[in-house]
This record gives C-alpha cells, sequence and structure tokens, in this order.
C-alpha cells in the first residue's frame, strides 16, 4: 500500500491529483466547521462586495457570504457526484463483466441495446431521466447513474473480454463452478484497476453534469449552496459582481481538474509496466 | 585445448566480450544482470549460450546490440565488433553498425516482422538502407536472397504480408534480412522455439547451410541444449549472469565440470531411459473412451441462419476415438493447431463437440451431461501457471475451491497445507499470492488443484512447456509420483517427443485435427509407423545419443 502511495505520487499528475482531492475532501468534512458566516443569512447592506478581510470572496446579490456557501456546498456538490459515479460504475460494471463471460448472442443482445443508449448524449439522457422522475436531487443522482452506466459498461466488457481468455477463467468453467461466482470472484477483481482509473476521471464529469442540472433548475433548488445552482442564480447579476460568477466556477473546476489529474495518475500506478 | 583451436581458426576474434558487466538499476538497489562475461566468436564459428530463462542471455544480446532500456548501467568491460569497441560509439555510429556489421534473428517471426508492410517491402528496406541500393534493385536482390533461403516461389513471397506467410517462411524471410548485408556477426535469439517440430528442423538445417556458406560468426542463444548441441561448435552456460563453463560441446556433454552443466544436461529428457514401468492391463473396460468425437468452430451467423446459406465452420478436431485405461499415461503429440489442446478442452467441458465421450461405464453426449461427478473425476492442468492461477487470490483460496465443491468442506486449513505438502510446497505458501512464487511451484499449485477432488483422470495440457529444464524434470517426476500413488490416468499432452517417449505407456500422434494412429510408446520409432510420425521422430534432436 505505501509502495502504491510512493508510485502514485512520483508522477507529477499523481501528486497534483491526490494533493487537490486531498483538499476537496477536507473541505467536504471541516467545511461547515471553518465557514465564518451562516450561508443563507442575507444582509440586504453587504451586496455585490467584492473581496475584502471581512468576506474573503465577497459576497452575492443577496448578501451572502461566498466563501461559506462555498465550503458547504462542497459537501452537495462532490458528495453528490461520486456517489453517482459510483452507483453508474458497480450497474456498468456487472453488466459488462456478465455480458462478456455470456458471450455470444447475449453478448450481442446487451451491447447492442447498450450502443442504443449511449447514442443519446449523457445530458440529454439525464434530462430525460429527470423529467420522467421529478426535479430533485436525489433523482438527479439517479439520473447521472443510469447515463453513466453504459459507458462503464463497455469499457469492462472490453478488459473482462482478456480475462475471459485466461485459464482460470477456464478452470473455474471446467470444475463446474456457477456463472455467478466466476462473475464476481474470478473476474471482477481482475477487472478492477482499469474501472477504477475510468471512475475517478468521470468523477468530474458527473461533477459537472450535475452543475448543469443545477444551472438548468432540475437538480438541487434554492437557496441550497450547491455549486452549480449559485452559478445559475449568479448569471443575472454577473453585471453586477463578476465574483458571484467566478469563485463557483473556479470550485467546480478544481474538483473537475483535481479528479482528472488523479485518474492519470492512477492509471500509470496501478500498471506496474511503467 | 579450446585455447589451440582457436588460434588455428583465426587469431583475431570476430566479436570478443572482454571482462563485461550490466546492472539495471532497479527500486531495491541495483541487479546484477551479466557478471564479468568473457566470451569470443572466431570467423565461420557457432557459439552456443544456454541458460535457463532469468539468467541473462538476451540481456546480452541487447548488450551487443547496444539497444538497452534506461536503467541498464554498464560498470566496466569491453564489446569488440572486429577490434572496435562499441561501448564507445555514439547512438547515429551505431545505426550504421547495427543491420550492416551486426544483425539479429528474434524468437518470434510474427512479432518481428512489420504486420502492416509487405515482406519485400521489409526485407529491401535493409538493402537500400545499409547498402544504398536503388529501390528496383534492392527488390530484384531481395528476391535471390529468397531463393536462396529456399523459399519456393520467392517473386510472390516478396509481395506478400506478414500473415499470408506461415511462421516457417516469415522466419525464411527474418534470415534472408539478417544475412542481407553479409554481417560479420549475427545474434539468434531462440530462432527456433516459436516454431513447429519440423518447420524448425527445416530452420535449423538452413542455418547451419548458411552459416558455413557465409562464415560468418554466429551467437546462437538457447535454452535447449539438445538443439545448441546440433547446431555449435563451441558451448557456453550461463547461470545468473555468470558464464559458469565455456568448451566445445563434446567436451561440455561428454566430461561436464560444473554441477550446474551436469544438471542441465541430465534434465534434457532422452527417450532411451524410460521412466514408467509397462505393467498397464489393457482392459475390455478402458476408463474413458472418445468415439468419433469432432469439434468445429464458429458460429452461424443470424443473417446465415436467415437465409439459410452454408456457413464454412473450421474443424479443431475430426472425428476422433482413443481411450486411456485406468492408470494409465496416454500421450498427444502433435504440431500447433493439430487439435490436441482442443480434445482436451471438449473432454473437460470448455468446447461443444458431436460425438460420444464413454466415461466409467457412462455416456456423455454433450456438455449438459457433464455433472458434478463428471467433473470431478476429470481435472485438467494448463499450460501457463500464470494464466491458470487467478492473480488476485491467495493460494489457500485457490486451492479450497475444489475442496468445497467436490469435498467434505471442512477444515479446510489442514486439507490446503496437506495438498501443498503433496506437491512438496511448504504449508506457509498457502498465504501468498500467486505472483509471489516462482513458475515451478505455481504449476505444482496448479497440480495440487487438480488433485484436490483426488481424480480418475488428469489431462495435462503441455503442463512443462512453459518451464525451464531443469524444473521441467522435477514437475515430471512430481506428477509421476503422485500417479503411482493414487493411480490417475493421464491424458499427457505435449510436443516434446522425447519427454513423452520417457513417461507414456502408449503416444497418440495427432495431424491437423486428425488422430493418425495411437501406438506403443516403445513402439513410435518402429519403421513401420505411419509417415507422418516418422518424419516427426526424425526432426527432434537426441542430444545425448549423439555422444554416446
Amino acid at each position: 500500500m505505501t509502495e502504491f502511495l510512493k508510485r502514485l505520487l512520483k508522477t507529477p499528475q499523481g501528486a497534483i491529483g491526490t494533493f487537490l482531492v486531498v483538499l476537496v475532501l477536507a473541505i467536504v468534512v471541516f467545511g461547515p466547521m471553518l465557514a465564518p458566516y451562516d450561508p443563507e443569512k442575507l444582509s440586504p447592506l453587504a451586496r455585490y462586495k467584492g473581496p475584502s478581510l471581512m468576506y474573503w470572496l465577497g459576497t452575492d446579490q443577496y448578501g451572502r457570504d461566498i466563501f461559506s456557501r462555498l465550503l458547504i456546498g462542497a459537501r452537495a456538490t462532490v458528495v453528490m457526484a461520486v456517489l453517482a459515479t459510483i452507483a453508474g460504475t458497480l450497474i456498468g460494471a456487472l453488466i459488462g463483466t456478465a455480458s462478456a463471460f455470456l458471450g455470444g448472442r447475449a453478448d450481442e443482445l446487451i451491447m447492442r441495446t447498450i450502443d442504443a443508449v449511449m447514442s443519446i448524449p449523457s445530458l440529454l439522457f439525464a434530462l430525460l431521466v429527470v423529467n420522467l422522475l421529478g426535479s430533485s436531487t436525489v433523482n438527479a443522482l439517479v439520473a447521472v447513474a443510469i447515463a453513466f452506466a453504459p459507458g462503464m459498461a463497455r469499457i469492462t466488457r472490453s478488459v473482462a473480454l482478456s480475462v475471459r481468455k485466461q485459464d482460470y477463467v477456464n478452470a473455474a468453467i471446467a470444475r463446474g463452478e456457477s456463472s455467478a461466482y466466476i462473475i464476481r470472484r474470478e473476474m471482477l477483481p481482475n477487472v478492477i484497476a482499469p474501472i477504477i482509473v475510468e471512475m475517478t476521471i468521470r468523477v468530474s464529469f458527473a461533477v459537472m453534469l450535475f452543475a448543469t442540472l443545477s444551472f438548468l433548475g432540475l437538480g438541487a433548488q434554492p437557496p441550497a449552496a450547491e455549486w452549480g445552482l449559485m452559478v445559475s442564480e449568479a448569471r443575472r447579476y454577473m453585471h453586477m459582481s463578476a465574483g458571484i460568477l467566478i469563485w463557483p466556477s473556479v470550485a467546480i473546476a478544481i474538483v473537475a481538474v483535481g479528479f482528472n489529474l488523479l485518474g492519470d495518475g492512477l492509471r500509470d500506478a496501478l500498471n506496474p509496466r511503467t | 585445448m579450446s585455447n589451440t583451436e582457436m588460434t588455428n581458426t583465426e587469431n583475431n576474434p570476430v566479436l570478443s566480450i572482454e571482462n563485461y558487466s550490466l546492472d539495471y538499476e532497479t527500486a531495491n538497489g541495483p541487479f546484477h544482470a551479466l557478471k564479468t562475461i568473457d566470451l569470443s566468436i572466431n570467423r565461420g564459428e557457432i557459439l552456443g549460450l544456454v541458460g535457463e530463462s532469468g539468467s541473462g542471455k538476451t540481456s546480452l544480446a541487447w548488450s551487443i546490440m547496444r539497444y538497452l532500456p534506461k536503467n541498464a548501467r554498464e560498470p566496466g568491460g569491453r564489446i569488440l565488433l572486429g577490434g572496435d569497441n562499441l561501448l564507445d560509439k555514439s547512438e547515429r555510429q551505431m545505426e550504421a553498425i547495427r543491420g550492416r556489421r551486426i544483425s539479429m534473428v528474434f524468437q518470434d517471426p510474427s512479432t518481428s516482422l512489420n504486420p502492416t508492410l509487405s515482406l519485400g517491402t521489409q526485407l529491401a528496406e535493409v538493402l537500400m538502407r545499409h547498402r544504398g541500393l536503388s529501390r528496383q534493385q534492392a527488390w530484384k536482390e531481395g528476391e535471390e536472397r529468397l531463393a536462396h533461403v529456399g523459399l519456393k516461389t520467392p517473386a510472390q513471397m516478396m509481395h506478400r504480408m506478414p500473415h499470408e506467410a506461415s511462421g516457417g517462411e516469415k522466419q525464411r524471410v527474418v534470415i534472408a534480412s539478417a544475412f542481407a548485408c553479409n554481417p560479420e556477426c549475427i545474434i539468434f535469439d531462440e530462432p527456433t522455439t516459436a516454431l513447429d517440430v519440423i518447420t524448425s528442423r527445416q530452420i535449423l538445417d538452413l542455418f547451419v547451410e548458411l552459416q558455413a556458406e557465409t562464415g560468418v560468426a554466429s551467437l546462437y542463444i538457447s535454452h535447449d541444449l539438445a538443439l545448441v548441441a546440433r547446431t555449435a561448435g563451441r558451448v557456453a552456460v550461463i547461470k545468473r549472469g555468470d558464464i559458469v563453463e565455456q568448451g566445445t560441446v563434446r567436451e561440455i556433454f561428454t566430461n561436464p565440470q560444473q554441477d550446474y552443466t551436469r544438471e542441465l544436461i541430465n534434465a534434457v529428457p532422452d527417450p532411451a531411459h524410460r521412466l514408467v514401468k509397462d505393467d498397464v492391463a489393457v482392459t475390455d473396460k478402458p476408463l474413458v473412451k472418445v468415439e468419433n468425437v469432432s469439434v468445429h468452430f464458429g458460429r452461424k451467423s443470424f443473417l446465415a441462419a436467415l437465409t439459410g446459406k452454408k456457413t464454412e465452420r473450421v474443424t479443431g478436431n475430426n472425428a476422433i476415438s482413443l481411450s486411456v485405461n485406468p492408470g494409465e499415461i496416454l500421450g498427444i503429440v502433435g504440431e500447433s493447431g493439430s487439435g490436441k489442446s482442443t480434445l482436451a478442452k471438449a473432454m473437460t467441458g470448455l468446447n461443444r463437440f458431436e460425438g460420444k465421450i464413454w466415461f466409467d461405464g457412462r455416456e456423455i453426449r454433450n456438455l449438459g451431461d457433464m455433472d458434478n461427478a463428471y467433473r470431478k473425476d476429470v481435472q485438467i492442468i494448463f499450460q501457463h501457471p500464470d494464466a491458470s492461477l487467478n492473480p488476485r487470490q491467495k493460494i489457500f483460496e485457490i486451492l479450497s475451491r475444489p475442496l468445497k465443491l467436490f469435498g467434505d468442506g471442512s477444515d479446510l486449513e489442514k486439507q490446503v497445507g496437506d495438498m501443498l505438502e503433496q506437491v512438496r510446497l511448504p504449508r506457509t505458501h498457502a498465504n501468498r499470492y500467486p505472483h509471489q512464487l516462482s513458475g515451478g511451484e505455481k504449476q505444482r499449485v496448479a497440480i495440487a488443484r487438480a488433485f484436490a477432488s483426488k481424480p480418475k483422470l488428469v489431462i495435462c495440457d503441455e503442463i512443462t512447456s512453459a518451464l525451464d529444464v531443469s524444473v521441467q524434470a522435477s514437475v515430471v517426476e512430481l506428477l509421476l509420483d503422485l500417479q503411482k500413488a493414487s493411480g490417475t490416468a493421464y491424458l499427457f499432452i505435449t510436443h516434446d517427443l522425447n519427454l513423452i517417449r520417457q513417461i507414456a505407456h502408449r503416444i497418440a500422434v495427432m495431424y491437423r485435427g486428425d488422430l493418425i494412429e495411437v501406438v506403443k510408446a516403445e513402439e513410435i520409432d518402429s519403421p513401420d509407423r505411419a509417415d507422418y510420425t516418422r518424419r516427426l521422430i526424425e526432426a527432434v534432436p537426441r542430444a545425448a545419443a549423439q555422444f554416446q
């Protein structure tokens, strides 16, 4: 484990990615404790303030402290993105591995269905799901998870296909193991490494997808401090103070870049040949 | 004696390696790949370099070619090619030397040729680059070269792509391009290992012929002592980066000085020295009877099924019939693609088949008839232990699965320990992962797994061919001991004829999916055998017999 960390931190992508992700996770955990103000406390006299010693990142159109709102909103934004990615990955990995194991007609049927689903852009697909289920945070999570599953299934299948040809899977079939055991114990542990890499990269997509959904008014609802929602609300007051729009966007960008770099670093660290 | 010989042939060796060492920087400190190597090859001489995997043979080849990974360090020594120290050459100077003055032939022709360029383009490229010929001249010269290496239709061969030529033809092209610029020295890195028995014999004959004709100094790297004995004049034995012994082939074989050399020679299977007694009773009731079993590959496409179009299927096995008696070792030999493994897979339920298999009086017509009892009695061991043991499972989990499926599943820890001891591994290995074991140890674990269910028939699919000779000998010994103790019958699939003649009671010969014949092991070299069997036997080098 320590050796693995060493390998991860050796590459610049891995080191920067790890640093950013740890920073974001620290804000998720300790953010509400550190926030200097109540994020929903309006102060009509201190609207559109620029950064100052009192309000580090300034205030928004209702005079709420942007820094506090970002610290508290991290939980809603990042945790949701991570949960949605994990859910989507699990569904996709199971479908992909099962499809590779079954092979033949069943594989064909599953993969063509997935192709059909994948032909719809993931944002459009998520919008569709949210529209059908109604707009709420949980439904947005379900939508993103479902939108991610087909892509993960594809990636998992291609890895699982090469694992399927390995003799330890043949050995398991020859001794009469059940399909469920072979998929779960023999194949899944061996396809996990590329899936983890892909998952980290997808977390950043999820953050952006959530932000987009909230921006369109289909995710978190005001006055929640979700970052995408903050950008959306700030849009109309942009000409009064650019900071309202810029700071939440920067926060989203940092999370996206952090997870992306971590994914790159993990890819190198998990591959012993580099 | 070798000294006098050297001075007689020529005073200046073509290639001489003096006091050369090579280290690899690794995370755990430097790894000494080669230790103060001293070698020299004269004009017209073939030096065989023999060693097991990991002994540094290939590292030495790459040091001579000056193509080393970035973490390589060279603490000292010189590599002289015709008097020039290659260690002092710049990368640009080396580019002019490689292919022109020194060239190399690799193990696998299918990976050493570029699959997207025609064979002619690749051969002409060498001639244009190093001999300054124009395109047309190079092409014409290339055709001549191909004719020279015994290819029947050189003009057509030049236009073919690598996948349109057989393995033997491709290796001939590679050899032609190695000889193309009349280099001073050629390195052959296991040039026949990836080829079939008969093809490799032909390639070997070609090599000896070309070598005698051109007088090029050759370094012949191989793990196979018997093979080196056929080609080389002198042999150097390398062990963990150290040259332990050097001498003429006769000296090495008849009077080896080092224990390690003796071990290597003794580990080479010798068909004259049988390891089993011929005491198997041939009964009317064999353990397994395979009746007209055929295997076809490829599935009917949906479209073809709709239109009723006939699809051509590839035949893996063509109506095979054979039987194995209780406690018998039946060897199956044949070239790659002859359907040996296909038959093994059909018998273990990994391939669909047509025909019947009778096992212990029970009739099995398809995969559905293979119930738990059949799977318990018929076990398979695969060729590569790396692939057949799940890298993410500990040995304990790997070995406890068959116990849970077929045994009582109680006190697994003790049972797994007993199984490990049975294959002569320490009990503590249960807590390890496969990658923490050596190749031989991994194969022992695979053997233990197969024997966990106390089977009546064990199918061994090329289980020794991925192992070094000395390890191979100990694995075979283990198998024979287990067989004596349990009376299990073996279906032993291999391409190593010398080995199978040592251990099998009967041998089945297969060729392109057909069963040629099944004969008693000691009668396989009689002149009454089928034509193909005789060719197979003739192609196999027998090291020990040559010097006795």
